[in-house]
């Protein structure tokens, strides 16, 4: 763990602590203005960890691209106005004009401003994904500790629950989630959120049910530290990598059943819209040779889920150990 | 072996059950309950003897017990998974007869497709790692996993449906099962779009497996004992990256029959996902569940022939039970 060469890039290089989506609420707590000087002789953690990532240049630019994607979309129309919640406000204006000077990417089949539509579409989409991601994570990390530390018959139950989940398409699942009980919005995020945690927490399990039987943990128990304690301090830390890696993949996973669910007219309701339904929108109209109805959302939206698996596999290379040089 | 496999199946009977009794119940949380389907159907009259007849006819009246019992001895020593609410004739066994072997081809073919084309892709990608191609490679594999379903299948249909080559925009629809075979170029739209859906996901997974494999010690012993690339490749790395990759295969049925409800609704090829979208949005409650049995025991079954495939390719996993 020690910056034992000299010729290691210096700590202020790192760059500033952009924001993303996944990551953020996880590790940009540990505090990275700290007082850090040339002289320390052990680099932190978290450190050392952004060094790996900064030096992934394709995390890094995905970085920058999500960041100011976010800005645009949650920025942006706050001082450029376009009408997009009114549908009133519509009656009479052009339908599926051409780009031109006063509607930079056109409009689409309301009227509406494409340009605006797609910052606005994508503050659901990407709200969406992370809020869903989030769900998922914190459901599947939860289920899966418990299940791997308690182990025994409360493993075997909650294992087979697991498979049952696990053999449902997640789409067929959903479709009869959403036609029973609705479409709003709040319930997309929990539906989403909450069918897609079942690989998390395998995967999480895993790890618990190696980590509960290392030293540290028995040696903690064996010291009179209740099952919570080593739960929140052992597993729950060391299996952290995993968990905000699976995280960040989850986030884009989220973004995209929710494209998903648009196509079958399951998803967001109009006026709101997010970037899967305004790409249905814009595919029926692919045959008129509307194509600044889909193109445009099309490539961002590749863009964002793009940008969000290098992340995701940046952190993964930060924290496999085994790949950092020291 | 057997012993294995019959343990397995019985697993897979409990997780069908499981399933089952959960999709059952989903129904009981709309707001008239059981009888919503027959508020939907009587939407113009709801009278009482309409809803009344409606329920009679389905059973809807009877208690959740009763019913539920009924469905299941049904399902599993009938092979009988109830009437539809809409179709004509409503056995949902004869209905998903004509449906399954539709998504059954379809799946599968982009299901082997996918494999032969990604597997040795991420071979080839592990190999030249950090290399152009490896970049330019897992580029156009990320391209092919980001993109939205049914965009590049309306792309697709835009370019080599309409602008050129003119293919059939849809599969052949014919009641029997070989009216499959009547028209094959129907099936290259479709079948392409589930299948480089499917390339990126398992390319990914194959490149990552086998760069695990080739930083273990025995391929740098094989390396210096003077070992070919080729052989290294086929010999110590493929079979060693197989093991898991044949895992991802088996859990991964699930998301390709997600996959294949975008694609049959773009190519307007009725199958068990463009049935059972319309069914929800019907209410058509029994339709889904026939469905979900299905889907379920296709995906079980999936994983049980992908685990036991895996103690043909590693003679290593012995299986649970089998050893003394």
């Amino acid at each position: 763990m020690s910056n034992s060469d000299g010729t290691g890039a210096p700590g202020n290089f790192i760059g500033p602590d952009v924001p993303f989506p996944g990551a953020e609420s996880s590790v940009s707590s540990v505090g990275e203005e700290s007082s850090f000087s040339p002289s320390d002789k052990v680099e932190s953690n978290f450190r050392q960890g952004l060094r790996v990532f900064a030096r992934n240049k394709l995390a890094l630019i995905s970085v920058y691209v999500l960041g100011l994607l976010v800005i645009a979309c949650f920025i942006v129309p706050i001082f450029w106005r376009t009408n997009q919640t009114s549908l009133l406000q519509q009656i009479g204006v052009p339908q599926n004009q051409p780009p031109s000077l006063h509607h930079l990417l056109g409009t689409d089949v309301n009227g509406f401003d494409e340009l605006g539509r797609i910052l606005y579409g994508g503050k659901y989409s990407l709200t969406l994904g992370f809020l869903a991601g989030l769900i998922t994570i914190v459901v599947g990390t939860l289920y899966g500790m418990i299940s791997g530390f308690f182990g025994g018959i409360v493993d075997t139950i909650m294992m087979r629950l697991l498979d049952a989940m696990l053999s449902i398409p997640n789409l067929f699942l959903i479709i009869a989630l959403v036609a029973v009980f609705g479409k709003s919005t709040p319930f997309l995020i929990i539906v989403i959120g909450m069918t897609g945690w079942f690989l998390t927490a395998r995967l999480i399990r895993s790890d618990a049910l190696v980590i509960k039987n290392l030293e540290y943990s028995q040696a903690s128990l064996a010291m009179g530290a209740s099952k919570l304690h080593v739960i929140r301090r052992h597993v729950f830390v060391n299996s952290m990598g995993n968990i905000v890696t699976v995280g960040t993949f989850s986030v884009a996973d989220a973004i995209q059943l929710l494209s998903a669910l648009g196509f079958l007219g399951l998803g967001i309701q109009l006026p709101a819209t997010d970037w899967g339904t305004m790409l249905n929108e814009g595919t029926q109209e692919l045959w008129n040779g509307y194509w600044w109805e889909v193109f445009p959302v099309s490539i961002l939206f590749i863009v964002v889920i793009v940008c969000i698996n290098f992340i995701g596999d940046a952190m993964r290379d930060i924290f496999e150990v085994r790949l950092r040089d020291r | 072996m057997l012993y294995y496999i019959g343990r397995r199946l019985l697993q897979g009977f409990f997780v069908l059950l499981l399933v089952l009794v959960f999709t059952f119940t989903l129904p009981y949380f709309l707001p008239h309950g059981a009888l919503n389907a027959a508020y939907f159907n009587c939407a113009e009259h709801q009278t009482k003897a309409c809803i009344d007849t409606f329920a009679n006819t389905y059973g809807l009246n009877q208690p959740y017990f009763q019913r539920l019992w009924h469905y299941l001895w049904g399902v599993f020593i009938h092979f009988n998974l109830g009437l539809s609410f809409k179709d004509s004739p409503p056995q949902i066994t004869g209905i998903l007869r004509v449906y399954i072997p539709r998504t059954f081809f379809l799946a599968l073919s982009a299901f082997i497709l996918a494999t032969v084309v990604a597997i040795p892709l991420g071979i080839y990608q592990a190999w030249r790692r950090n290399r152009p191609a490896d970049y330019w490679f897992t580029g156009v594999t990320f391209m092919m996993y980001a993109t939205p379903p049914f965009v590049l299948g309306f792309l697709m249909l835009d370019a080599f449906a309409i602008h050129t080559f003119h293919l059939p925009d849809s599969p052949p629809l014919g009641v029997h099962p070989w009216a499959m075979f009547t028209d094959p170029k129907g099936f290259i739209l479709p079948v392409l779009t589930l299948t480089s859906l499917q390339i990126g996901s398992y390319s990914r997974y194959m490149r990552s497996n086998v760069i695990d494999v080739l930083v273990q010690d025995y391929i740098r012993t094989a390396r210096a004992k003077g070992c070919s690339p080729r052989q290294i490749l086929m010999r110590h790395t493929f079979r060693n990256a197989m093991t898991s990759i044949v895992t991802v295969l088996g859990v991964s049925i699930p998301g390709l029959l997600a996959g294949a409800v975008i694609t049959e609704s773009v190519f307007n090829y009725p199958g068990l996902g463009l049935i059972v979208v319309q069914a929800a949005q019907d209410f058509d409650t029994m339709v889904v569940l026939g469905v979900t049995v299905v889907v379920t025991v296709m995906a079980v079954l999936g994983n049980l022939i992908a685990d036991i495939s895996l103690v043909f390719i590693n003679p290593r996993i012995r299986i649970m039970g089998t050893e003394k």
